[in-house]
Parts: structure tokens; sequence; C-alpha cells
């Protein structure tokens, strides 16, 4: 089993300047599309080339504060509306400013178990399947397990 | 005439327990563009560039990134030339009072920290990380107003620090249409780590910091363009007599940097507390850490 027979070939995708707001209407759409959570997408410029990627981790690392391990030792905080000027702070980013730009890539013909071992090396779970300089399809590790699993139960 | 030493809360306290064990680093042919897109994300004031080996080769900031806006370099600039090097760096069982001396006279924001195998970085110690190191130490002090309760008279040793003790008294403030070209002159001329942006009557609107510059330069805005489309608004400000705690609680929670101090009226601003003066402090938040501050003939 190869990249080419697990990928999904209907991808979404974003572009640098789209805001964060952009981004997470686009994974709702996607989610609803395709019927099933999207937590990650691909980022091409305007020659559909591959730039980076943004994930809702990459939202969430930006709305958390810096020192955040301070919180967990504090049940007295004022939490309540703490939030609520870091996400206006979201307003003025776009995607270029936080997605992932060394994103780790598969070609068509890559093994499956040459992809679980990126995945968990990696920390990634969707591994964009390229040819040359063209996205082809993008594999993600819900569709991996379910072909891998399937074969046995 | 005997040297004294004066003895702080941070005092018999070691680089290792202050540290953020994170270093974020880019080889020296990586774009500007990359290095702000780690800035941003990371939410870190400096990177460390690494050469074609992977060893420390210098440092990028924030202040680095502005002057290269100024300069009118493309994004497309790889980081090794704009960088400094090399990184300047401490042990991680160095005292943390050395550190901060170190810090103060050479004039840097950071230090790098280094094990045993001095090329190998371990982490990063920054003023930040030191509040809030102190920060803790008062949460956990029995001496804690928030231990004893609303209703304890605080007695002298126990008065807390007020912001205006500790605040810089001097704000620098641009109207609203100032170009960012004379934002950025006036940022580097005072070296602050933001200015105020005000409307034709004084009154405080907005602040331009240098995160606000740095994403600016990545989204492609000119240098002509007017503060007011770049500035953050409005700027988060504070009463000179609420007590220091609480403003250090304020700027941990929403992470920010910087409070703009008022006395009265939050449209008039008369200094700037940033994590880097509570810093200066090297003391708890009260005065309860008075008596550790005494002075020791050497």
């Amino acid at each position: 089993m190869r990249a080419r027979d697990l990928m999904d070939t209907r991808f979404h995708t974003l572009r640098p300047d789209h805001s964060i707001a952009d981004a997470v209407r686009t994974f709702h759409a996607a989610s609803v599309a395709e019927q099933k959570k999207i937590f990650g997408l691909m980022v091409t410029d305007e020659r559909n080339r591959l730039v980076g990627m943004l994930s809702m981790y990459d939202i969430l690392l930006f709305v958390r504060p810096k020192h955040a391990g301070l919180w967990g030792e504090m049940e007295d905080l004022p939490l309540a509306d703490a939030f609520d000027e870091l996400l206006q702070r979201v307003k003025a980013i776009r995607v270029a400013d936080i997605m992932t730009a060394e994103v780790v890539t598969v070609g068509p013909d890559t093994h499956v178990m040459v992809i679980i071992d990126l995945m968990i090396k990696r920390h990634v779970r969707r591994l964009p399947v390229v040819e040359g300089q063209e996205i082809i399809g993008i594999v993600y590790i819900s569709d991996v397990f379910n072909q891998l699993l399937k074969k046995f139960f | 005439m005997p040297v004294v030493k004066l003895r702080h809360v941070l005092s018999g306290m070691l680089v290792n327990e202050a540290m953020r064990r994170q270093v974020v680093q880019l080889p020296a042919t990586a774009s500007i563009a990359k290095g702000i897109n780690h800035l941003l994300k990371f939410k870190v004031n400096a990177l460390l560039v690494t050469d074609a080996g992977g060893r420390p080769g210098g440092v990028v900031s924030k202040t680095d990134l502005i002057g290269a806006f100024y300069a009118g370099l493309p994004v497309q600039t790889p980081l090794g030339d704009i960088m400094i090097g090399p990184p300047l760096t401490c042990y991680a069982d160095d005292a943390l009072e050395s550190a901060l001396d170190r810090m103060r006279t050479d004039g840097v924001h950071r230090l790098y920290v280094t094990g045993a195998e001095t090329t190998a970085l371990i982490g990063t110690l920054s003023y930040t990380d030191v509040v809030a190191l102190l920060y803790r130490y008062c949460r956990a002090c029995p001496k804690s107003s928030s231990r004893r309760g609303a209703e304890a008279e605080p007695d002298e040793e126990g008065r807390r620090l007020q912001v205006r003790e500790v605040m810089s008294p001097s704000v620098v403030s641009f109207a609203e249409d100032a170009t960012l070209a004379q934002v950025i002159e006036g940022l580097m001329a005072h070296r602050f780590g933001a200015v105020l942006i005000c409307n034709g009557q004084g009154a405080a609107r907005g602040v331009i910091s240098k995160t606000d510059l740095v994403r600016a330069y990545h989204h492609g805005v000119g240098l002509e363009a007017a503060a007011e489309t770049v500035m953050t608004a409005p700027a988060v400000t504070w009463d000179q007599s609420a007590i220091l705690w609480e403003a250090l609680q304020h700027m941990f929670i929403r992470d920010v940097q910087r409070l703009f101090v008022h006395a009265g009226d939050p449209l008039r601003i008369i200094g700037v507390l940033s994590l880097s003066d509570a810093a200066q402090v090297r003391s708890g938040s009260c005065r309860a850490c008075l008596p550790s501050r005494f002075m020791t003939p050497e």
C-alpha cells in the first residue's frame, strides 16, 4: 500500500494572506465537505505550490499566553475573559505569520510504513503528496489507520 | 572601605531555575520572511541563527528586523546578512544575579544558555522569564497578600509595591498620521520597545510595538504608511497607584509585555511598565522582601 492508494485527492487549501478567521471558516467548510473532522490545511501560493501548513494547533499556540505555565498553579485567577484580548490579537495576523513553513511531504509511491514512520517521528497527522512541484493529494492519519486495520477487524 | 553586596530574592538562584528550555533557531540561509514567521509563531523576541554546520552563528532580534525594514531590504534576504554575532552565552549553573548583571552591562535582553558542551545551546534566559519566576515566588510566599486575605491590615513590611515605583517615567508618542519610518526613527533613538500613538488632542489611541512593526514588514506594508494603520488599539493602560502584583498578573494572563501608566486619566499617559523594568527590581512585589535585601560586607 502506497501514498497514492491512501491519499485523498480532494483537498482544500489556504493562501498565505488569508486572515485566521478565513482559515477557520475554511476548516469548517472542508470538514462538512469531506464529512470528517479536518484540523489542518495546506497553504499554497498563487501558482499552487505548497508553501506551508496551518493546523488548529498553530492557532492554539498563538492564542495561548507565553507564560501559560503559571496558570496551572493558580486557581484564583480571573481567567473568565482572559482570552478575549488574545483572540482580538488574532485579527491582526495572517496565515503566513503562524503557519508551519517546514512541511514534510511524501511522493505518490511512498510506502505506508514510511508514512507511518514519518507521522510518528515528526508528530504530524497529515502529509501532502507532491509530484514534482504539484500537490496531488493528502494522506490523513485517520485514513492510514482505517485502511490498515479494516483488514483485521 | 568594605565592598558591599546587595542581596535579593534571586540571590542564590541559578540560571537553570529561570531559563526557558526552548531555542528558536534557523539557518543563516533562511529568509527574513521565515524568521518573522518563527518570531510571531513562537512569540520570541529574537532568533538564533546557525551556520552551515548547525553551530550558533549569531542572533537576529526584532530590532535587527526593524532595521532591515527601515533599510528597505526585501523579506527574501537571508537572515545571515542581518544577524549580529556571536550570541552571548552563560552557563546553566551560573548565578542568576551575575547573568542579569551581564545582560544589563552588555545591553542585551537575553542570554543563550549552554551546558558542558559550549557549542550546544540548551535554552534562553530573558527578563520576562525572570519576572515570571519572581511572580511565582510571591505567590508561594507566606507573607503574600493573596494568602493573608483582603481583610488583613497590611503592615509596612507587607506594603505592596506600586506600579509608580517600578515604571519608566517617560513615553515617546507619535500622531496617528506619522509614517512608520518616523515611528522607527523614534524607537531606535530612544531604545524603547513601543511608542504610543496619540490623536490631535494628545490622547492615547493605540500603541506600536516592535512586534507590530515586524508584522507590518512581513505583510508588505510600506514605510510611508500611517501609524494608525498598523497600531494595536487600544493601548493597555494601568493606574500608577495600582499594586505591582496585579499589573504583573495582568501582563502574564493577557500576554502583554508592557502597560502604559496613567495618573487617573487613562488617556494621559505618564510612563511605561514593562516586564524588563520589573526584572530590574529583582525582588518580589511587596516590602516583605526588604529584610532579604540587607547589605553584607564582603
